[in-house]
């Protein structure tokens, strides 16, 4: 397995696939000029933002005195295009959320937006990675050298976080063990204490890797490594495909 | 202006091959893979696959130019094997080594759910 360390990292930050809006053809009527739709799901979007004629007298909230002020994620509207509708659903293709603010609209702003979305890979451009952040570290290793017996299994233990040891007592002797090592934030603070320095070793274990990884939402982090193995998979398949179809160049 | 395209890194263009093989004219069993549109990623995990069969002599890898997306391989074999079975090789070797790694995750995955419902 130590031959995979860094690989999942990059290939799940490169190059597992998601949409993300391509292209959007945009009217608005006096509103922003800037882009926004990259960061929302897909297709069509007509939002017309108007007076909302049964608010009450004193209301002075956006939300009650118009109609349509505030544009979310919700408002999408997914268009099939060719056999899509027949291969999926609506629950298939949208938004991840439904409450994302896109925009907020005055009565007399409008908004009508077409938009492409494309499926892409986070090498490409980064609104394609479905990953937020992926890391990995080594498992820290903790060995006691010289035994730390009362007040000084105390100092040890406080030098750690909290679990990494645990202080037992055995016929009447406090003495510190190594409980859980993995909880350790290498914060190396035990070598700032000359008496406790020479005692204690720390290291990493080679080939013990634990990975990080965070999702962005639209896949759930475990589907992400699966999918990461999948694409090195297909990589590897790919080239033994193009092996057996190969003549040398001599 | 002059900017790269950014599918440059991962498409692969019409009339390119991803992989092209070259024998080494000076040393025998030896070879030369050039791999396009791939970067440390794999060469990186192919080079150190190849290197655990005892049969590969020599195995290394080299990224010619940062802005060239490819890799080339360098494999060189004892006398009764050749470089592209021991390519071939390392590349099964590693499919079963990652399906092995889904496996476990999956079955790791499931065991942590189950225990918290």
């Amino acid at each position: 397995m130590l031959l995979l360390r860094m690989h999942y990292g990059v290939i799940l930050l490169a190059e597992v696939a998601t949409m993300a809006i391509e292209k959007s053809s945009f009217t608005i009527t006096p509103l922003l000029s800037k882009m926004r739709c990259w960061l929302t799901g897909l297709f069509e979007l007509k939002v017309k933002c108007i007076k909302n004629k049964n608010a009450p007298k004193n209301a002075t909230d956006p939300d009650e005195l118009f109609i349509h002020s505030k544009v979310t994620t919700d408002h999408l509207k997914w268009v099939p295009m060719g056999n899509q509708a027949r291969k999926y659903g609506p629950q298939d293709i949208r938004p991840v959320h439904n409450d994302i603010l896109i925009a907020k609209l005055r009565p007399g702003q409008e908004l009508d937006l077409k938009m492409h979305t494309v499926k892409g890979i986070g090498k490409d451009h980064a609104k394609f990675s479905p990953v937020a952040t992926a890391s990995y570290r080594l498992l820290p290793e903790i060995t006691i050298t010289k035994p730390c017996e009362e007040e000084l299994a105390d100092k040890l233990a406080e030098c750690f976080s909290e679990g990494v040891i645990r202080v037992e007592k055995n016929n009447g002797v406090k003495r510190a063990v190594v409980a859980n090592s993995r909880r350790d934030t290498c914060s190396r603070e035990i070598f700032r204490h000359d008496d406790l320095k020479n005692r204690v070793k720390l290291s990493r274990i080679r080939d013990h890797f634990i990975f990080s990884v965070e999702s962005t939402g639209a896949l759930s982090s475990d589907v992400l490594v699966c999918e990461s193995i999948k694409v090195l998979l297909g990589k590897c398949r790919h080239f033994l495909s193009e092996l057996d179809s190969h003549c040398v160049d001599t | 202006m002059n900017a790269p395209e950014s599918f440059e890194p991962f498409l692969l263009l019409d009339g390119d091959k991803k992989i092209t093989i070259t024998k080494d004219t000076k040393v025998p069993n030896a070879a030369h893979f050039v791999v396009n549109k791939e970067d440390h990623t794999l060469g990186n995990l192919l080079r150190a696959q190849l290197l655990r069969d005892p049969q590969v002599i020599f195995s290394g890898y080299k990224v010619p130019h940062p802005l060239e997306h490819k890799f080339v391989l360098r494999v060189q074999t004892t006398p009764d094997y050749s470089p592209q079975e021991a390519f071939t090789n390392a590349i099964t070797d590693l499919i079963s080594e990652v399906s092995l790694l889904e496996e476990r995750f999956k079955a790791a995955v499931r065991d942590k759910q189950e225990g918290i419902e």
